[in-house]
């Protein structure tokens, strides 16, 4: 393993584009940043996040609880008041609207620390190499 | 004032350097803010177990008056968490640079004041050892909540607005968390070890964060303005003259804005001058806040004189009584100094020099706190003092225990926040740097 690392962002771009140009695979380069730099990642070709679908899911499931709970509880123990109707779909949806924002964004950090492999146990206990560096590794044949 | 350096490398170390300093040992004002913060939070504890040894009768309800300073207490740190939110989410959103100044501190205000209005439902309640009974979970008994009740409603989204905010708040955080992971040494570093959760910022792992982070802000928007409107169904939902009006959650979450604008101010003017991070958080960005404070009161005072124009053309005999008794009853002078506080002083920071006074703007932003938890008290007290028949009026009794629990509520707050302050990165600077290299970067 290759590794090259530097603190600021134009000398890891530079050396990032003459590490292509030479004929590097993308897959066999692996780069970490302090903070996300676009460039680097339309370099390496990152793929589009699929958190999207994590997202989507989370937000249908909840929206959908939301209304499988009230529904399902009014009509199991029917409450009548004022001759308001059992299934009374304007203060269920709000209801529905909370779950959906709530199992969405729950669903999102699930599916963020899967896509993204943390917690990580292994840089967890032992230093992280080139910490806070704007690093470089190539992975040698 | 430091100079500032003139290459990214320098420039990041030394935004490192200088917010980390501020997590150092701290000095003796700081501790004697936490001693006075801790009192106040014990003497409300110490309250609040009187109240549940001796009963209900000590916190000054009574009949009428069934809802009285808790709830005043509740909406009001519901009402402070939102800026946060608007801050850190609707800002980003929309992609307002000064938001960078105050996200932090911002999103650590909105979590600890949701995790304070969160505990005002459960004192208010008369055995507060069944609050699980708000929630709906099968039981033997076969009974359901009533969904169709705007309190639980408010189970629903309060719940959901304190989750969503400590993930968004812990999500901001855990770049900085690993910076913190490798400049702070010994025993302490583990804790941002096992908070950092293992954190390299790969390739692949910054193109999901920035996905999880737009997500987030764009949940937390429409989430913020959801839970304001339900606090504020919780009284437009009933018959009660003064609370039955289809103005009150726009008029609520505007007055929410407001006031956890006033508190981002009242906290971040001394925090940046104990901590000596004022390079970061500078007059510009407390002028932006300022104007948000400005709009905010102006939509705050419309929403009243909206009322009364309602009252007095709507037709209803009870409203117009109201709101009559509202400015001339008993409740005058909370009623005319909130109407100080929030609307006519705040309309002094069309004044540029004003906006750019700090010490200025902290006074206001005390007033502004007061104003908008006496804005709370005057909606709730006065509809139930005075309803329809003038044989049920009355007026809540006054009582020590009610003031100490909400003395105790602010002590938690403060608590919370000075710890924060000492354990957290209280900027960004994950963000910091980036923006910086933005600025530089010639590609």
């Amino acid at each position: 393993m290759k590794r090259f690392t530097f603190d600021d962002t134009e000398p890891f771009l530079a050396k990032l584009r003459e590490l292509l140009a030479t004929g590097t695979p993308v897959e066999r380069i692996e780069v970490a940043t302090p903070f996300p730099v676009h460039e680097a990642l339309l370099l390496l070709k990152t793929p589009v996040s699929r958190l999207k679908f994590f997202t989507f899911t989370g937000a249908l499931t909840g929206f959908c609880a939301g209304f499988a709970l009230t529904i399902y509880s009014a009509t199991s123990w029917p409450m009548s008041h004022g001759g308001k109707p059992i299934v009374s779909l304007p203060p269920f949806m709000i209801i529905a609207f909370e779950l959906t924002i709530l199992l969405g964004a729950v669903a999102s950090l699930l599916g963020f620390l899967y896509l993204a492999r943390v917690p990580a146990p292994k840089h967890i206990l032992t230093s992280i190499e080139a910490d806070g560096k704007f690093a470089i590794f190539v992975e040698e044949l | 004032m430091k100079t500032e350096p003139v290459n990214n490398a320098a420039y990041y170390e030394q935004v490192e350097a200088d917010v980390f300093a501020a997590m150092q040992k701290p000095r003796a004002t700081y501790w004697l803010a936490l001693a006075i913060s801790l009192t106040c939070f014990g003497i409300g504890l110490a309250c609040w177990g009187w109240q549940i040894f001796s009963g209900m009768h000590v916190s000054g309800k009574n009949n009428p008056v069934g809802w009285y300073m808790y709830i005043t207490d509740f909406v009001f740190w519901v009402g402070i968490a939102h800026s946060g939110t608007l801050i850190s989410a609707v800002l980003f959103l929309f992609r307002a640079k000064f938001r960078k100044a105050f996200n932090r501190s911002a999103e650590a205000m909105t979590v600890i004041a949701v995790m304070t209005a969160g505990l005002f439902p459960l004192i208010h309640l008369g055995r507060v050892w069944f609050f699980y009974w708000l929630m709906p979970y099968p039981n033997q008994r076969l009974l359901w909540v009533n969904f169709r009740s705007p309190l639980v409603w408010d189970v629903f989204a309060v719940s959901t607005y304190f989750t969503v905010s400590a993930v968004f708040f812990y999500i901001g955080l855990l770049p900085d968390l690993a910076i913190a992971r490798r400049r702070i040494t010994g025993i302490r570093q583990w804790f941002y070890r096992i908070l950092s959760i293992g954190w390299r910022g790969t390739a692949k792992q910054w193109s999901h964060y920035e996905k999880l982070y737009g997500f987030l802000a764009a949940f937390a928007t429409p989430l913020v303005i959801s839970v304001h409107s339900v606090v504020s169904w919780d009284f437009a939902m009933s018959v009660i003259p003064g609370w039955h009006t289809t103005i009150f959650a726009p008029y609520f979450v505007a007055g929410a804005i407001f006031s956890g604008c006033a508190m981002v101010i009242t906290l971040v003017v001394p925090m940046r001058k104990i901590l000596g991070i004022e390079q970061y958080i500078t007059v510009d960005h407390f002028e932006s806040i300022a104007k948000l404070l400005l709009f905010t009161s102006m939509i705050v005072g419309y929403a009243y004189i909206l009322e009364y124009a309602m009252a007095f053309y709507g037709g209803n005999v009870f409203e117009t009584a109201h709101f009559m008794f509202r400015m001339l009853g008993d409740f005058r002078k909370p009623y005319w100094l909130m109407c100080f506080c929030n609307v006519l002083l705040p309309l002094t920071l069309f004044i540029r020099k004003l906006r750019r006074n700090l010490v200025y703007l902290f006074v206001l932003s005390l007033f502004v706190n007061v104003g908008m938890w006496l804005e709370r008290f005057v909606i709730i007290v006065t509809s139930l003092a005075h309803d329809f028949d003038p044989y049920a009026w009355g007026n809540p009794n006054w009582s020590w225990v009610a003031i100490g629990i909400t003395v105790g509520s602010f002590g938690m707050f403060f608590t919370f926040f000075l710890i924060f302050v000492k354990v957290l990165p209280v900027l960004s600077v994950t963000e910091l740097k980036e923006e910086r290299a933005h600025e530089t970067l010639h590609i």
